[in-house]
């Protein structure tokens, strides 16, 4: 009887002691990026691109990578939104055998494995295929291939939830496939694609593997699809190990940004859920 | 086809925000892209991307900048990586011309590699500025075979093996470069018949580009570590970046520094050394443009103006002029495409 | 021709449909044949090098010098495997440890809470990641763990990669845990319960055999992730392609070593080849991880999807 009782509260205090190694991780991450971030944002840092001499103490701020990372995420958010949501409705049994349906959902969970070096490297080979330069547009394809998996799980999840009855009496009432998609099935299963889509587009503006090589990186603004450009996280990984400390506070405030953005994600991800949860017929 | 509910939404605060921002970053990206730019200038505007060695970052942000005072019209984009990137950027062709801050290797030349030789710099020996035997080491300086049984075979451990006062135990952290760049090359040739690998080998961590490796032997009590001169000397204040030493080399290994090995105190001193050629080379060496095939067009303009009018900005720079015969025959193969 | 025909016949409306429909089997057929198509060019760039060398020499060599012909990949396997383990020593008994008390004993708000937790760290980027342990782990490393165990370190080692993996991985353990406990039928608790076994009793014999497969797979799959990291671990783990002798000395990954030297592989033959056998060996090695997380699932769970 004894023996039962300490097994269990040793277990307990392990499993709490596990459970302040995890939260104290995020306490720690997220005290570290908001402190030296906090201290190293202004309006300046936010608002105006490096001037020459960035590695060695120049002025000016990060606004060049923080165009870049919004140009570069939401260029492959919506990219991938467009085949994300085309393979999720396809995924459904009206379109496909459950055969061909495993394939597909198998492929798509390989692809969610792949390491985003993989992609970054795969998309530089095309490049010097293609005689491409380091780009925008190379760092956007990059970065679909990696949104893709993500997104359409999400939004497949979504999809499967919507009860097959509703779908019938449409059907019923003479709606084809299509209609009925757009319609009824994308209504139904809003909030959980607004999470896919959020979740993909947190993943995309954060990732530096996949474009270390393909976006390249610029002290200017991107002003054409085919200019490098800077993005946060490549500018936190060349510049938190600089000497000067001025310049690591760019990478603390470039660091701070992406956060926040994590953060809103999450936030946004769950209201937004909660009332488009209107929407969906219980 | 939108329902009462769902246009009560999208208009209510949360919607009416998020088409706010998205609306907001279609007007950046359209604006940026020139549709709505008032100046757009009549000739089209060209982009020369330039990639490559630390080595010569500092110097080529200048040379971008002036040029394009000059010339308006052209964007010059300027990104590190090491000379390696460099180098495999401008063969691959994924940039217009890259920064190679060593010799160019005869398979590069095989795989369509040209180049053109543009100024000179040096590669230092770097410790922290709180390391325990600083004022011996200033005293006496660092010979070449001491180096090497630092750095490559690992025979000396401690600082005060170094020095000779045994009861200084610390031991000595070597610090190397990661990435494939010409200044740990230059090094392991200084050093001997040694490759970066070998640098590598024997070191203690490997640290990706430059000025992250300065940072991280400022971060490192007992770190020792190597440098293009701009990264261990600060542009700005004439000195030395913040926590960063330059360690003398005891060039004619008497055991001590003479008056004339003294020259590392301010980034001046050792370019005139250097110059002088009382530094020797390597670790200094020639810093070139590479390219495949020939330099072409936009390029071609701008690494012409860089051997003629660019000359002007290398010294006050922290860089070293090549003498003015080597920079009349780069221009001659700049010009024919060749090089003999 | 018939096809044609048949098409220009048919309504508006079935033609929206027929469209749409082919659209959507591009889009899916694209993107399996993009997994393929990955392989296939990674494989074909390796193979230069694998025609020059045997596979065995370049697996099991350790003499890494390609200036001078030397390919052996040994010394970087053997790190990417330390510290992948590592980082699933620290965070495999941790991660099931908080899952379960997230599953079994928090209530209502305190496991919001905490889920919300999870969901953010998952949500964080890796670059973050790397540049947190360079300003906590490394000098801890350095200046405490090393000197207390005796040994010293620059505080760029296989230890602290390790370290910032566990918390990297974290997230994916516990949220894929999470679930598979939840989903754990009650009726099973109760007749554990109603022969008289404790809370803890139950969760060890019943739910968390009950749970067993798919508590697998969830570590498979972390491991997985921990494997392919790049960033955080190429920030931290010293970069040295030699075999270390301690956790506290460097080492490099694959995935760390095809980021630092993707830039070489133009001056030396082979070089390219052999970043691209690393590549290769990286998704080869994630995608059979995977496969081996869906079967055990499938073999436990008769099926997912419809």
């Amino acid at each position: 009887m004894n023996f039962r009782t300490i097994e269990e509260n040793i277990f307990k205090i392990l499993m709490f002691i596990s459970l302040i190694a995890v939260m104290g991780s995020l306490i720690g991450i997220m005290a570290v990026v908001l402190i030296k971030g906090g201290a190293a944002l202004s309006i300046g840092m936010v608002t105006t691109p490096p001037e020459s001499g960035y590695y060695l103490g120049g002025e000016g701020g990060i606004l060049n990578a923080i165009v870049g990372s919004v140009y570069l995420a939401s260029g492959a958010t919506v990219l991938a939104f467009f085949i994300s949501i085309a393979i999720a409705i396809y995924l459904q049994r009206e379109f496909t055998s459950s055969k061909a349906a495993g394939i597909i959902r198998t492929s798509l969970d390989m692809l969610w494995g792949i390491p985003s070096i993989v992609y970054g490297v795969f998309c530089f080979i095309v490049m010097m295929y293609l005689g491409i330069g380091t780009c925008l547009l190379a760092g956007i394809i990059a970065l679909t291939m990696i949104e893709i998996p993500i997104m359409t799980r999400g939004m497949d999840e979504a999809i499967k939830m919507v009860p097959p009855e509703l779908k019938e009496s449409t059907y019923v009432l003479g709606s084809n496939r299509i209609e009925t998609a757009i319609k009824v099935v994308l209504r139904q299963g809003l909030p959980g694609i607004t999470s896919a889509v959020l979740l993909a587009f947190g993943r995309g503006i954060g990732d530096a593997a996949s474009i270390l090589f393909t976006a390249g990186f610029s002290d200017h603004i991107p002003a054409s699809l085919f200019d490098s450009a800077a993005a946060l996280p490549t500018m936190i990984f060349f510049l938190s190990a600089l000497p000067s400390p001025e310049v690591r506070d760019r990478a603390y405030a470039a660091a701070f940004i992406l956060l926040s953005i994590v953060l809103l994600i999450s936030l946004a991800s769950r209201l937004l859920t909660n009332k488009f949860s209107r929407y969906i017929i219980k | 086809m939108l329902s009462e509910q769902l246009r009560e939404d999208i208009f209510s605060w949360e919607g009416i925000m998020t088409i706010g921002v998205i609306t907001a970053f279609m007007i950046i990206i359209i604006g940026n892209s020139g549709c709505i730019d008032s100046e757009s200038t009549d000739k089209e505007s060209k982009t020369i991307k330039v990639s490559g060695a630390y080595a010569l970052y500092p110097m080529m942000v200048v040379w971008a900048d002036e040029y394009q005072k000059i010339h308006p019209n052209v964007k010059i984009e300027v990104s590190g990586g090491g000379a390696g990137k460099g180098m495999a950027d401008a063969l691959g062709g994924v940039v217009d011309m890259g920064m190679v801050s060593r010799d160019i290797y005869p398979e590069e030349i095989d795989k369509g590699a040209f180049y053109v030789s543009v100024a000179k710099d040096a590669v230092v020996v770097t410790i922290n500025s709180e390391n325990p035997v600083l004022d011996e080491l200033n005293k006496r300086g660092v010979t070449r075979e001491e180096l090497v049984k630092i750095f490559i075979t690992r025979e000396i451990k401690t600082w005060g093996e170094l020095v000779g006062k045994p009861e200084i135990k610390d031991e000595i952290k070597v610090y190397t470069r990661a990435d494939a760049c010409g200044a740990a090359q230059t090094w392991a040739e200084y050093l001997g018949d040694y490759t970066q690998e070998d640098l590598t080998y024997g070191a203690d961590t490997g640290i990706m580009y430059d000025p992250d490796l300065a940072g991280a032997v400022a971060r490192d009590k007992y770190a020792i570590g190597y440098n293009n001169i701009n990264f261990a000397y600060d542009i700005k204040k004439e000195s030395f970046v913040e926590g960063i030493r330059v360690v003398p080399i005891d060039l004619n290994e008497n055991g001590k520094l003479d008056e004339d090995e003294r020259v590392y105190g301010t980034r001046r001193e050792i370019l005139q050394a250097i110059e002088n050629g009382i530094y020797p080379s390597p670790p200094a060496r020639d810093l070139h443009l590479a390219t495949r095939g020939g330099f072409k067009g936009e390029t071609k303009e701008f690494v012409r103006w860089i051997l003629t009018d660019g000359q002007e900005y290398i010294p006050e720079n922290g860089y070293i002029q090549l003498p003015s015969e080597k920079i009349k025959a780069e221009s001659n193969v700049l010009e024919s495409g060749e090089r003999t | 021709m018939k096809i044609l025909r048949a098409f220009i016949s048919m309504d508006s409306r079935r033609k929206k449909v027929v469209i749409t429909t082919k659209l959507m089997l591009a889009a899916s057929a694209l993107v399996c044949a993009l997994l393929f198509v990955i392989i296939l060019i990674l494989f074909s760039g390796s193979l230069p090098l694998l025609k020059q060398e045997s596979i065995i020499n370049i697996l099991f060599s350790s003499f890494w010098n390609p200036g001078k012909g030397g390919f052996g990949l040994y010394p970087i396997i053997i790190g990417t495997v330390y510290v992948t383990g590592i980082a699933m020593l620290f965070s495999v008994p941790v991660s099931i440890l908080s899952s379960i008390y997230i599953a079994e004993y928090a209530e209502g708000r305190v496991r919001n809470i905490i889920k919300s937790f999870v969901d953010v760290l998952a949500g964080v980027p890796s670059v973050v990641y790397g540049m947190c342990a360079i300003i906590v782990l490394v000098p801890l490393v350095r200046d405490y763990m090393a000197p207390f165990l005796g040994a010293t370190s620059t505080g760029f080692c296989i230890l602290t990669a390790g370290m910032i993996l566990a918390i990297m991985v974290f997230p994916i353990i516990i949220s894929i845990c999470v679930d598979v406990f939840r989903a754990v039928p009650n009726e099973l608790r109760e007749v554990s319960y109603a022969i008289g076994a404790t809370k803890w009793e139950t969760i060890k014999h019943v739910v968390f055999r009950a749970a067993f497969p798919g508590v697998s797979s969830a570590v498979l799959l972390g491991f997985g992730r921990a494997f392919g990291e790049t960033m955080a671990v190429c920030m931290v783990v010293g970069n040295i392609p030699r075999l270390s002798s301690s956790v506290f000395e460097p080492g490099t990954t694959l995935a760390a070593f095809i980021a630092t030297n993707f830039g070489e592989m133009m001056s030396v033959p082979f070089y390219y080849s052999a970043m691209m056998l690393m590549a290769l060996i990286l998704i080869l090695v994630v995608l059979i991880f995977n496969i081996i997380a869906k079967i055990i699932i499938r073999k436990s769970y008769g099926g997912g999807g419809r």
